[in-house]
């Protein structure tokens, strides 16, 4: 390391508190990546400024990302999933809402493609010395998309603490917020300062407060409903006409905060789709510019079109197939075992999604998160191993059990994928495919052996939690593992990244032992853009930016 | 004595009646359409039966590394998206739709003829109690009825065909109610009136024959209507469940791959679809011609 | 005349009645709980419980009857549940969209298949009478979604002779807004032509043989006018039963065809409607296509009456 480097890095780390100097011992050390560091660094509130400085200083640089030649002015057509509910920040709880939601609406900060946490409505953020109590510095000037009421300190603790409100009709919200934080626990500090007291110390909170927690958007402290009506919000855009069910238009907001990074285009026409099919034709006879999410089966054609940009992100979303643990065939562990071993993952993500998924190793703590052991080995197919296991087991003349699963995207391949492995190891499964809806009313939680849809998630949390705690709500599996309840507590208070590290180690080793799920990949998120646009931004969630995006010269 | 006369009618009647039916078979026999469409359909339904001696593949093995191969001397018609034989899928595909189509008709004309001749017959209270009823149901396209009850009790073979035959039932009663309405008017049915015959036998033996050509064209147009609203069902998701090789479920579960240019997993299947419906039409085609003379 | 309207139209309101109690049980029969459905799965069963006595679905069922049929009658359909707006406002845009998209059809097909199905009869038999009968059948035998895909390459990606998209402007001129609505009609027409042509030449080949066809001839009347006065008129009476019957598929059975070319119609907000169990929304739906399909019969009968004076005394008895 070079004296004058060493020099910048001694006065920054005088700087810092003590978390976020054992993040940067880790770096030295070796035993976070750079990537890693930066999306914890983000967490924790170090600017990118400084973190850039002490990667350069530990020999690491950042690229930051460059713009194209955008000229001013024009309007895009974006076909974009139908909306399935009421178009309100509170409610929402699908891609098709929470995209258009974040072109009006802003977040205390956005969550990029790589997990990074990126400044907007605070401008820095920083937890005491447990990580229970966090404190936001909110930025002035802002005004809201009406052109007058301007955005206060007030509008913050407001908006979080409806968000924490139990009682609130809807509140989509309380999935992300219940054990975390409660209602009246935000409060003012001065006019620039919000303090979140949080129920328990938690490591991960910023990644609630920003555009991860989609319906965190920040709000009027006196909004009651009806944003459908308004689509009030800081965003770059703002409403011009929406039609229910069929398309909303947008236009610039011209009282937008940020000076320097005003919208290029005049405004954004979305167009819904119920099936894909249709918007990806529409697409390719260009009556569209973008499409916002497109899967690889329908999509075969976009991957290589010549006059498409195909954006290409991984997430965290994934399928779970869950094995029911307390009854049924599958209680031996060995058996579930098996039949995860019967897989050939790499041969589904090359076949199944031309390799636009990530390979995964039967639990939700994804090589994407930071907090991720990658020292744990990755399951492969072993057949012999499989059938091993299964006459351990005394099974070994196989046995018949239903999978049940639903009708979405490409959940019915993975299902025959699935019903073909475990042949090989003499396991006999009936498929019972539903629509979503059944699937969730009846079997979801009463089945077997079944196959559930998981959206994108900044931070591992829900996924640790719901599917797998002996008292989780979505715990298909019905899995009850003391052990693992005790590691997941561990994990939540753990702030520094070793630790993280350590209790995840533990985590992925269990789950990879008792098999309650099988998770063979998380995918990509695929935009489809025209090679005439440019600057268009989509992280894992599902937000598509279009702040700086627009037409090239 | 007048018993033996009246037997001797029976009997010369019963060989009139042979003869026609050989002078019919005749006929039939010079009538192309009806040997085309025979011919079809023997064709599919020997395919359904000896399907385990002639695919070549195994159906439902996926290879997905295979994945969407064009038509090749070990795939005659290609691999689909999760890289299965499509000839093979498409010979044991017969299998479903050969049992669920004439199920359904049959079921839609038994019963919408039986009300139809009953409306059409006795008219006044017991014509408009019957086709306010029809009515009622045929207000509902056979695919909107179809997707409440698939939405409420799920798709198999057995709801697929009550869902379309009931659904037939009050179109195929409406047709019926029409030709019976010109039939009653005419002299034998005022004939057999005065005769005091009773109602079941002047419906079903005097009426009942002379309505059974548009009885068959809509019998026939019917059953290809079936083929057509099974596939239709299970494009949208309500119909027989995958991974069956049904060719409606291939069409639905493979056409988007069309708009990449993956045109074998789709055409083939729906070449199928076609070519059974239109056989199912001419062989009916050529029969209405037979019996017409 | 006044007296057969009249009977007409009272029984078609006996039949609208008939079908809103096949509707309202039909769609109570639907599993699920309604306050389950908007609260979710993992709702307390408490507040499912509250929600559904303020939504009232938990009264008796003929006091539910009652007050939608009554809403129904006041025109007050109630609110989606999926879409938080009135459920008027959304069948009206899709109703509206929908009857634009059949009338195209309709003014496509209907000249179109009584002209094949007139010449085809009378020249029965014939190269020409084969070509119309298989070719109709072939296309009859397409399902929508595969003439659709064909279509859409050829068109619109291939030759790009016409839109795919239907995104007609809101202000658009009404050619444009035609030009933007033949290519979802086509496979539409394509369906129904076989069947209405199919219909009228079986309906030409019984007139034409008929006796008073024969007795128009041998009493030396020309062949043009008695095909015109007698053959055509007594051979269109099936015709427009059928088409009449057809106007159902078409309204409501354009769930496919709206589906494949994201088309706002009410055949789509059906298929969202039961998929999302929007209850107001499947019932007030189901009803309107009954509603429009009943009025179409109603005027095929008045029309079925005015070409058939048979009928029209029968009706009087």
């Amino acid at each position: 390391m070079e004296r004058d480097a060493q020099r910048r890095l001694d006065a920054i780390r005088a700087g810092r508190s003590e978390l976020e100097n054992a993040g940067i011992d880790e770096l030295l050390a070796g035993r976070v990546s750079r990537r890693q560091f930066l999306r914890w660094g983000t967490v924790v509130g170090m600017s990118l400024p400084t973190l850039a400085i002490i990667l350069e200083a530990c020999g690491n640089t950042t690229n930051t990302p460059s713009g194209g030649n955008i000229k001013k002015g024009g309007r895009l057509n974006i076909g974009h999933q139908t909306p399935t509910g009421a178009m309100d920040p509170i409610l929402t709880n699908d891609l098709g809402r929470l995209t258009i939601l974040g072109q009006c609406g802003e977040y205390l900060s956005f969550s990029d493609k790589d997990l990074k946490l990126r400044p907007v409505l605070a401008t820095s953020w920083s937890p005491n010395a447990d990580g229970s109590v966090w404190t936001f510095k909110i930025r002035q000037g802002v005004k809201y998309n009406d052109g007058t009421t301007p955005m206060t300190v007030d509008d913050v603790v407001a908006t979080f603490n409806r968000l924490a409100d139990p009682s609130l009709k809807g509140n989509n919200a309380l999935s992300n917020f219940a054990g975390v934080l409660s209602k009246g626990n935000v409060t003012k500090v001065d006019s620039q300062t919000v303090k979140f007291q949080l129920d328990a110390p938690n490591g991960n909170f910023p990644y609630l407060v920003s555009s991860d927690n989609y319906n965190a958007i920040i709000l009027p402290a006196n909004y009651t409903g009806n944003w459908d009506q308004t689509f009030i919000g800081t965003g770059p855009f703002k409403l011009k006409k929406y039609t229910v069910n069929d398309s909303v238009s947008l236009d610039k907001n011209p009282t937008y905060w940020d000076q320097s990074n005003q919208p290029y285009l005049d405004g954004l026409d979305f167009k819904f789709y119920d099936k894909e099919p249709a918007a990806i034709l529409a697409f390719q006879a260009g009556s569209l510019d973008v499409y916002t999410q497109f899967s690889v089966s329908n999509g075969q054609g976009l991957l290589t079109d010549p006059n498409t940009t195909v954006i290409d992100i991984p997430t965290s979303a994934h399928r779970q197939i869950h094995l029911r643990t307390d009854q049924g065939p599958l209680t031996d562990k060995r058996v579930r075992q098996a039949i995860a071993l019967s897989i050939d993952r790499n041969a589904i993500i090359t076949g199944l999604w031309n390799g636009k998924a990530q390979i995964a190793n039967d639990h939700p703590i994804f090589k994407m998160y930071p907090s991720s052991d990658t020292s744990v080995a990755q399951r492969a197919q072993d057949v012999t191993k499989a059938k091993d296991l299964m006459s351990q087991a005394g099974k070994s003349a196989g046995f018949k059990v239903t999978l049940y699963t639903e009708q979405v995207q490409e959940i019915p391949a993975l299902a025959q994928l699935l019903q073909a492995a475990a042949k090989a190891i003499g396991v006999d499964i009936t498929l019972n495919i539903t629509d979503s809806g059944t699937y969730y009313d009846k079997y979801w939680l009463d089945s077997p052996l079944g196959i559930t849809d998981y959206g994108h998630r900044g931070v591992p949390n829900t996924f640790l939690q719901a599917p797998l705690l002996s008292t989780g709500t979505w715990n298909a599996a019905h899995f009850s593992n003391p052990t693992y309840d005790g590691l997941f507590k561990d994990y939540v208070k753990a702030i520094d990244l070793s630790a993280q590290k350590a209790v995840t180690g533990k985590i992925e080793q269990l789950l990879l032992d008792e098999t309650p799920l099988i998770i063979p990949y998380n995918y990509d998120f695929l935009t489809a853009v025209k090679k005439k646009v440019a600057g268009v931004e989509t992280t894992g969630m599902g937000h598509v930016n279009f702040r700086l995006a627009g037409i090239t010269s | 004595m007048s018993a033996t006369i009246a037997l001797g009618r029976q009997e010369s009647a019963a060989r009139l009646r042979r003869q026609a039916w050989v002078e019919r078979l005749r006929l039939a026999l010079r009538t192309p359409s009806l040997l085309i469409g025979v011919g079809v359909l023997l064709f599919w339904v020997i395919l359904a039966i000896f399907a385990q001696n002639i695919a070549p593949h195994d159906p439902l093995a996926p290879d997905i590394l295979h994945k969407l191969q064009p038509p090749s001397a070990d795939h005659r018609f290609g691999t689909d998206g999760l890289g299965r034989d499509v000839l093979s899928r498409v010979i044991y595909g017969s299998r479903g739709i050969l049992v669920a189509a004439p199920l359904a008709t049959l079921l839609g004309t038994v019963v919408g003829t039986a009300i139809g001749l009953i409306a059409g017959y006795f008219r006044g209270l017991v014509e408009d109690v019957l086709m306010r009823i029809t009515d009622a149901f045929l207000a509902l396209p056979t695919i909107v009825t179809a997707l409440l009850v698939l939405a409420s009790v799920g798709g198999s073979t057995t709801t697929v065909i009550l869902v379309i035959g009931l659904g037939f039932a009050p179109i195929i009663a409406r047709t019926v109610r029409a030709a019976v309405l010109s039939e009653a008017q005419l002299e034998y049915v005022e004939a057999a009136r005065l005769r005091r015959e009773r109602a079941p036998y002047v419906m079903f033996v005097e009426i009942l024959p002379n309505v059974m050509g548009p009885v068959l064209v809509e019998f026939t147009v019917r059953l290809g209507y079936a083929v057509f609203a099974i596939a239709t069902l299970s494009f949208l998701g309500l119909g027989i469940p995958p991974p069956s090789p049904d060719w409606g479920l291939t069409i639905s579960e493979q056409y988007t791959y069309l708009i990449s240019n993956f045109w074998w997993p789709v055409l083939f299947p729906a070449l199928a679809i076609a070519s059974l419906v239109i056989a199912v039409n001419m062989f009916a085609d050529g029969l209405s011609r037979v019996l017409e003379r | 005349m006044l007296r057969f309207l009249a009977r007409r139209i009272a029984l078609a309101l006996v039949t609208l009645w008939l079908l809103s109690v096949i509707i309202f049980l039909a769609s109570h029969a639907l599993p699920g709980d309604v306050g389950r459905r908007i609260l979710g799965p993992f709702a307390d069963p408490r507040a499912v419980a509250t929600l559904d006595h303020s939504l009232g679905v938990d009264r008796p069922l003929l006091v539910q009857y009652l007050d939608w049929i009554g809403g129904f009658i006041r025109g007050d359909l109630g609110t989606s549940l999926s879409f938080h707006v009135p459920v008027a406002q959304l069948l009206l845009r899709g109703l509206g969209n929908s009857v634009k998209l059949a009338l195209v059809a309709f003014v496509i097909v209907v000249p179109l298949s009584i002209l094949g199905g007139v010449v085809a009869a009378l020249r029965r038999g014939t190269f020409i009478d084969r070509t119309i009968s298989i070719g109709g059948l072939s296309a009859t035998a397409m399902p929508e979604f595969v003439t659709s895909i064909v279509l859409i390459l050829l068109l619109s990606i291939t030759l790009k002779v016409l839109p795919i998209s239907v995104q007609v402007p809101p202000d658009a001129d009404p050619f444009t807004q035609v030009y933007h609505l033949i290519l979802p009609s086509l496979p539409l027409v394509l369906v129904l032509f076989g069947y209405i042509a199919r219909i009228t030449r079986a309906g030409m080949i019984e007139a034409l043989e008929s006796d008073y066809t024969r007795t128009a001839v041998l009493k030396g009347l020309a062949w043009r006018t008695v095909v015109f006065r007698h053959v055509l008129r007594n051979a269109l009476m099936p015709t427009i039963a059928v088409v009449a019957t057809q106007t159902g598929y078409l309204i409501g059975g354009l769930v496919v065809i709206e589906t494949m070319f994201n088309y706002q119609g009410i055949g789509q907000l059906l298929y969202t409607s039961v998929a999302q169990k929007d209850f107001p929304l499947i019932q007030a739906g189901v009803m309107t296509v009954g509603v429009v399909y009943l009025v179409a019969t109603l005027l095929a009968d008045i029309s079925y009456s005015l070409l058939n004076p048979r009928i029209r005394l029968a009706g009087r008895e």
